[in-house]
């Protein structure tokens, strides 16, 4: 479960830029939760400052009861994050990558073995699992980021544009691991600037516009309050123009 | 803090420690390149170092000597073959070989040698050489001083044909005494040996450092990195252990390199007996802990602060001239070195190594003035790495 209460972020010199303007939201677990918006919405903005690496000026956000800012740690061990920053250690083997999260976690030994060959086989990573990840493709890498992040069994995921510089497959398998994670009870939470895709797979939709919250609920919810035909033309309405939109 | 809390921040400081030894031992290209410098280079400049010291004492002592002119003073060319010089006739255009170097020096005497001495005025010899030839040096000395030694000879054969004891025409007698152990003699090698132990500590940690700090940011695996649970602090202590380890095994290995190049090499004998056995090598070890703790965590701070490896070894090269220049300012500086040297890092450094050189240990309390200024950097370094891993901004690209 993510709480966010009127959260608010500015950066430049003069705090001149504001990137998140009192934003609130929930999502709750067992769903997948979209937060669509064109680029330069304040995404990224939102997701780091839950995600504790950003420190909010103003509001509150809660992850699991968690205060992001009070018990940033606390929080940081129940959330396993994957944003666009992929990078893995190209020397090491995908095992060696994962494990070395799982390290910091604070899990050891066979037990951290054990989870992280579970992890592999859901997806598909076992023969790749002792080979150094220099020579891996995009959607391999992504399965290892994957695994990383979820290697301490995280009740809530966050998601920044996870399919930027995917290939279908990839995104396709993406979106089946991000269903089995719902399935399991967790709480996701999905950024894109692509529609298609937060339609395809969320279940409850956040409209991110110049920083504020400007619509939120299902894709039927949001095509019956702005009064057209489709959701595309939904959003449109909804953001006020279709700049930043387009994949 | 409690115990509990306190071993998850160890053992996360570990894992990361762990981590970046793995990935710094499986860089086989960076690896390469520091292990064959510190190992190799070395020695290998010690070969040519010496193979040059044997050449120069060889040269002087198989003087070989064109000569212009040498049926004028046939007494001055039996004194000098008798001293084992050998004596040919120069070439015409020997001015311009001495230029080129394929001749060391020349001595002409004069066509009037004869007549003037017949005269009783001084018979004139004159020797050409180009003295900026380092290379020529002992040859040049070495016939200098054979004219010089002719010269007495006749002249006290002279006073003795007049009754006169040679003392009247020398009346000061020159003794000298070298205070040079054997092993202070050869400053060169001595400099360059430090030196080169010096630099091992400064090139051992460079390419582990900035790509533990900078290359991790434009790898983009430092944004999952400060997702975990790991507090910037703990990932700074155990970068900086990492790359410490790597320097001191650098080091070592540069230190052995030396001791079994001076100790199984076949070295030409140049009258240097160089002392560097197992003391020194223990001696250079102590010395330079404290380079090997601090030029880590200084090339933390320079890759943290850049956003790509390549920016970062562009800074780094700012530091790297100073640390390499203060030895080379040291060894021109004639003076006794002056007390707060002790004080500053990099120079109490080079002059330990020197003293242990000389074969005396460096006292305890110069080893501990020599730790001051690098435990307070070692601090301040890591504390600002620290703070940059801390701030927002390190997340976006500036």
């Amino acid at each position: 479960m993510i709480e966010v209460d009127a959260l608010q972020k500015s950066f430049g010199k003069a705090r001149e830029i504001e990137a998140v303007r009192a934003v609130t939201f929930d999502a709750p677990d067992g769903a997948i939760t979209g937060l669509l918006g064109p680029n330069g919405a304040g995404k990224t903005t939102l997701l780091r400052m839950i995600a504790t690496l950003v420190l909010p000026d103003a509001g509150r956000a809660r992850v699991g009861g968690l205060d992001v800012v009070a018990d940033r740690y606390a929080v940081r061990s129940r959330i396993g994050v994957l944003s666009d920053a992929r990078g893995l250690y190209q020397r090491l083997t995908a095992r060696e990558n994962v494990r070395y999260f799982g390290r910091l976690h604070g899990l050891a030994g066979a037990a951290l073995d054990a989870r992280i060959d579970a992890l592999f086989a859901t997806l598909g990573l076992t023969p790749l699992a002792e080979r150094r990840t220099a020579g891996f493709s995009q959607g391999e890498k992504m399965k290892v980021a994957i695994a990383r992040a979820l290697v301490h069994d995280p009740d809530t995921i966050l998601l920044d544009e996870p399919t930027n510089g995917l290939d279908i497959m990839s995104v396709r398998t993406l979106r089946d691991e991000l269903r089995a994670l719902r399935g399991q009870g967790k709480c996701l939470l999905f950024s894109s600037h692509v529609m298609q895709e937060v339609a395809a797979l969320c279940d409850r939709i956040v409209v991110l516009a110049h920083g504020r919250v400007v619509a939120a609920g299902t894709a039927e919810q949001l095509i019956e309050r702005a009064g057209t035909a489709g959701l595309e033309d939904a959003f449109v309405q909804l953001i006020g123009s279709d700049e930043g939109l387009a994949a | 803090m409690t115990t509990s809390t306190t071993n998850a921040a160890v053992a996360r400081t570990l894992a990361i420690l762990r981590k970046e030894l793995l990935d710094t031992l499986r860089d086989r290209r960076t690896g390469m390149v520091t292990l064959l410098s510190a190992i190799c280079a070395g020695p290998i400049f010690l070969l040519l170092i010496f193979n040059l010291i044997a050449s120069q004492a060889e040269r002087a002592r198989d003087l070989k000597l064109p000569v212009v002119g040498a049926v004028y003073a046939p007494a001055l060319v039996g004194y000098l073959e008798r001293q084992q010089v050998t004596v040919t006739q120069a070439p015409a255009d020997y001015d311009a070989q001495i230029r080129r170097g394929d001749l060391d020096v020349v001595l002409i005497v004069d066509e009037a040698f004869a007549a003037d001495v017949a005269q009783g005025k001084p018979g004139s010899v004159r020797l050409v050489f180009d003295r900026s030839r380092d290379r020529a040096r002992p040859s040049i000395e070495q016939a200098e001083s054979l004219l010089r030694g002719y010269n007495r000879l006749w002249g006290e054969q002279r006073l003795m044909l007049r009754g006169v004891a040679s003392t009247v025409a020398n009346p000061l007698r020159i003794d000298t005494s070298d205070l040079a152990t054997p092993q202070q003699s050869g400053a060169l090698v001595l400099f360059l040996v430090a030196y080169y132990g010096l630099f091992a500590s400064v090139m051992g940690g460079m390419a582990v450092a900035l790509d533990t700090t900078a290359g991790e940011r434009e790898r983009q695996s430092l944004e999952p990195l400060l997702m975990t649970p790991a507090r910037p602090g703990e990932i700074v202590a155990g970068k900086w252990l990492a790359v410490s380890a790597f320097n001191a095994l650098v080091v070592l290995l540069t230190l052995t390199g030396f001791y079994l190049t001076l100790k199984f090499a076949p070295l030409p004998p140049v009258g240097v007996p160089f002392l560097f056995g197992m003391r020194e090598v223990f001696r250079f070890a102590i010395v330079l802990v404290p380079m090997v703790l601090m030029l880590p965590a200084i090339l933390l701070y320079v890759g943290s602060r850049a956003r790509a490896y390549k920016e970062a070894q562009a800074n780094v090269s700012v530091l790297l001239f100073v640390v390499s220049l203060i030895p080379v300012v040291q060894l021109f500086m004639q003076r006794r070195e002056p007390g707060w040297l002790m004080f500053v890092p990099v120079s109490a450094q080079y002059s330990l190594l020197n003293t242990s050189l000389r074969g005396e240990a460096p006292s305890l309390a110069q080893l501990a003035s020599s730790w001051l200024a690098p435990a307070a950097l070692i601090a301040i370094a890591l504390i600002a790495v620290t703070r940059r891993l801390s701030r927002e901004s390190i997340l976006s690209g500036k």
